[in-house]
């Protein structure tokens, strides 16, 4: 009997027009962004490999960040964040700047304004539309046409009709989730710029279940919905308001609200820690550097001012690091509460779930600049090896750039909160339909 | 007609979206309000500090314009935290901008919550949820057929749904707005003046200009299509296509519309250039010295002097058609997404709040009058213009057997009393100017509600009531 339940289902829904509109708009609006995402990676990586042969400096170091190949799927923060890090013992900065260095770069102002549309986008705001649409009468349709009544006096627990229904939807919604992803890895493998190789194939199946267990959210609410109420226009219409308030006013609320209680210090407070922090130091500081000025003027070299010199400006440059640093943390944490604020929000859940997964969202940055911090440590120590020991420091070769990224299983289980929020809100919605509908009269 | 629009209005009134509709206003609007209030005491703590520091020490070196903070982020915030907050001028007329951003770069960027965001998003998706069943609805119901049996012109009682659509729509708006005016005048009252009201009025104008497409819409789809679940799923389709998908995907597709090279290519050419416009005409002097066509030391620093300044004038060049093809970009992005009704609207929101693009290069316009009043006070008090510079270079020539030491010149301190420091002063918004920034974005508006007023026309005339 089950059986039959899910089939019919499954052929009202594939002769239904919403489910070919809603197809479609999926199919074009995934292969057109992944197309154009392919195209901006494509750039952003060949710049990234010629900047890494060819962008060097005489002083300091230039560190570079790579972009994501997933960003052609999830941009996240990809595309936003700078590119390169410039780091001396008398610099390290906090944030990427662009390719033009921190104060010419404006990489960021052109971009503002415009968001990314792209595979995560069409989930979190197409697919999550066609989901309700497709189950907003589920029950309520049935019960306003009075087959509902003739199903139920047929030997047929109301446990398993609803299951049925529930398996029949769920089989058309997967079935489109694996489509749309279908034909944005199609354009992927397709694309001459793109290789995919295993890791990333498993970040993509990670990407189909989280999408999956973010559907069946909208899925099981839309059946809640279609049991508690009998007329399906209504019921429509209230998830049509609660999809508006999750998806698209309650995020940007938690960002202000974010903003508004959790206080960052102004750049005066932080210039005026700085301060304060280096303040034992500063006498010895000038003294060195006022040395070290003086030899560079009388034009007779010698080491051992210049050796000072770069020790006394590390320091500082350590030092002010230590706050910049503590800011760097402030700022992840406020993040985090609008995150944390926005947890009520599905959309929000899956948006830090498939960031992580594709690698494009804070945390990479976080543990990027990580890796700029120990780079800099190696790269202070090789420039002292210039006063000390200039054989040593001849011979030193400075390692490859490298920072911790998190692998599949990693970001999974860094993210496990959200994906069992995400799979305990669906399965709260589904026993909420299920004790409703054993309830239903159906009169 | 009037008394279908009352009935109308009655049964919106009385329907579950406008109950909503009311709540989420009232919530977002006072939300609204009660940021801009925040962020307006922020920058303006920022603006009368920077502004104070300037006035208290005024340098011959380099100054700093400030943009003055304006309360009618309010309607339209323009994207405000990606605008600097001013510019340093230094000699010669060279303008900078200062770093700009948001407080928080590690933030998800998301759109303010600003009346043009609210209107644009939650008003527009009201319209259509109020829309959809207008014919459809009556048609399901078999009510159409016994309106139009009266004397009663389809076009009239197509009329009459969208005047109730927008009337019902303005009672929330107009709440709204009030409480988020409210909140503001109460808290930053000297924000708020006699020259603002048209602004709020016009923008108020603007937003039923706008909702009136939506309104238009509604009534045609649903004059087309008989189910009213089929309307609505189009209708939301859409709306997803003009509201979020045109605006957002035109940034991306200008990238490929309008080519840039890219800030990596515009990075990697400055140190060729360098080497080449600097460098090079460095060496040209050197070599004029060795054949003794330089014999004097002041001699060389002139040469050096000029050498620097137009070599580092080439490198700014370099500098600014990047940033000028930057410009170019984001602006086919902007006229890309004015396809979209919800683009146009911003824009002209824009323009009328005086935010946005239009509002920095009327201060750049502005910065220029002023950067020829501080040349002329720079030159009186020091005696020369030399322009400021991202880069200070230094090198060694030998005359007759002595090093003599070169730098690159930059701009020098006067030491004595700069109490005449001329002031910068930005010039008042116009409403005028303004307006005309608009006619853009408001003739493709009217285009659109001729287009969709037509379509609507068009298919209540050719509707099958049966």
């Amino acid at each position: 009997m089950l059986k039959a339940i899910v089939q019919r289902e499954i052929l009202e829904y594939l002769k239904s027009s919403k489910f070919l509109i809603g197809l479609c708009l999926t199919v074009v609006l995934v292969g057109m962004s992944t197309f154009v995402n392919i195209g901006d990676y494509q750039q952003r990586r060949q710049d990234y490999l010629d900047a890494t042969q060819n962008l060097t400096e005489d002083f300091g170091v230039k560190i570079f960040r790579k972009p994501q190949i997933l960003s052609t799927l999830v941009q996240g923060r990809d595309r936003e964040l700078g590119s390169q890090v410039d780091i001396s013992y008398l610099r390290l900065p906090m944030q990427t700047s662009g390719y033009m260095g921190e104060f010419a770069s404006q990489h960021h102002r052109y971009v503002s304004g415009f968001t990314s549309v792209d595979f995560a986008f069409v989930v979190r705001v197409v697919l999550s539309l066609m989901v309700i649409f497709l189950a907003y009468n589920s029950i309520s349709e049935e019960m306003a046409q009075g087959t509902l009544r003739l199903v139920l006096a047929n030997a047929l627990p109301r446990g398993q009709l609803l299951f049925g229904k529930f398996i029949g939807g769920l089989f058309i919604i997967l079935g489109c989730l694996t489509i749309a992803i279908l034909v944005a890895v199609l354009v992927m493998v397709l694309h001459p710029a793109i290789l995919l190789d295993r890791e990333t194939s498993l970040r993509i199946l990670g990407m189909w279940v989280i999408s999956a267990l973010y559907l069946g959210v909208f899925f099981t609410l839309s059946l809640l919905v279609s049991t508690i109420f009998n007329r399906p226009s209504i019921g429509l219409l209230v998830l049509l308001q609660v999809w508006i308030v999750v998806i698209v006013i309650y995020p940007n609320v938690s960002v202000i609200l974010s903003r508004h209680l959790m206080v960052l210090p102004s750049r005066e407070e932080l210039e005026d820690r700085k301060r304060a922090l280096f303040e034992p130091y500063e006498r010895q500081y000038k003294e060195t550097v006022e040395a070290f000025q003086k030899m560079v003027e009388s034009n007779e070299i010698d080491l051992e001012p210049s050796r000072k010199n770069l020790e006394v400006n590390a320091q500082r440059t350590e030092l002010y690091h230590r706050i910049d640093g503590e800011y760097s943390r402030q700022l992840t944490r406020q993040m985090l509460f609008a995150r944390n604020i926005g947890l009520l929000s599905p959309s929000v859940l899956y948006d830090s779930v498939i960031q992580r997964l594709t690698g494009t969202d804070i945390r990479e940055f976080d543990k990027f600049m990580e890796g700029v911090e120990r780079h800099w440590y190696k790269d202070t120590e090789r420039a002292k090896l210039m006063y000390t020991d200039y054989k040593a420091y001849q011979e030193y070769k400075m390692p490859e750039f490298t920072y911790t990224t998190q692998s599949v299983t990693e970001s999974i289980v860094s993210t496990l909160p959200q994906w069992i929020v995400l799979f305990l809100l669906s399965a709260v919605f589904f026993a909420g339909a299920h004790a409703v509908f054993m309830k239903k009269s159906i009169r | 007609m009037i008394t279908i629009i009352k009935r109308e209005i009655l049964e919106h009134l009385q329907s579950l979206q406008f109950v909503i509709l009311i709540v989420l206003s009232i919530l977002l609007f006072s939300t609204n309000g009660w940021v801009t209030v925040k962020k307006h005491h922020e920058r303006m703590t920022r603006y009368s500090d920077a502004v104070t520091q300037v006035a208290r020490e005024p340098s011959t070196v380099q100054t700093s314009l400030f943009m003055h903070p304006n309360p009618l982020v309010l309607l339209a915030d323009g994207g405000s935290e990606y605008q600097p907050p001013g510019y340093t001028l230094g000699p010669k007329g060279k303008l900078n901008t200062m770093p700009a951003g948001p407080e928080n770069f590690k933030m998800p960027a998301g759109p303010e919550l600003d009346w043009a965001f609210i209107i644009k998003v939650v008003f527009s998706l009201y319209v259509l949820l109020l829309a959809f069943r207008g014919i459809s609805g009556e048609k399901e119901a078999g009510t159409l057929r016994l309106v139009l049996s009266y004397a009663l012109q389809r076009s009239k009682l197509l009329m009459s749904k969208y005047i109730s659509i927008l009337l019902t729509v303005a009672i929330p708006l107009v709440l709204g707005a009030l409480v988020s005016l409210c909140i503001v005048s109460i808290f930053i009252p000297e924000a708020f003046s006699l020259s603002i009201v048209p602004r709020i009025g016009l923008m108020i104008l603007l937003a039923f200009f706008y909702l009136s497409i939506f309104a238009f819409l509604g009534l045609f789809v649903s004059s087309t299509v008989s189910r009213s679940s089929v309307v609505l799923l189009i209708l939301l389709a859409a709306w997803i296509l003009l509201v979020v998908v045109v605006p957002n995907v035109s940034g991306i597709l200008s990238n490929k519309l309008a080519h840039v090279p890219s800030e990596y290519q515009t990075a990697a050419r400055v140190s060729p250039i360098l080497q080449e416009q600097v460098w090079g005409r460095i060496d040209k002097v050197k070599e004029r010295v060795k054949r003794g066509e330089l014999t004097t030391e002041e001699a060389i620093k002139k040469e050096t002097d000029q050498a620097f300044e137009e070599g580092q004038e080439v490198v700014r060049n370099h500098y600014a058609v990047y940033e000028n093809a930057m410009k170019r970009r984001a602006d086919v992005a902007r006229n890309l997404s004015r396809l979209s009704p919800t683009a146009l609207f911003q824009y002209a929101s824009e323009s009328l709040a005086d935010t946005g693009p239009g509002c920095e290069g009327r201060f750049l316009e502005d910065a220029k009058t002023y950067s020829a009043t501080y040349d002329s006070y720079v030159l009186q008090k020091v005696g020369r213009l030399v322009g400021t510079s991202y880069w200070s270079f230094s090198t060694d020539i030998r005359l007759d057997g002595k090093n003599i030491f070169i730098t690159s010149p930059s701009p020098q301190e006067y030491q004595g009393d700069k109490s005449d420091f001329p002031r910068f002063a930005e010039s008042a918004p116009d409403l005028a100017r303004n307006m005309q920034e608009t006619f853009l974005d408001l003739a493709g508006l009217s285009l659109w509600n001729l287009i969709s007023a037509a379509m609507a026309f068009w298919a209540i005339w050719r509707c099958d009531v049966r």
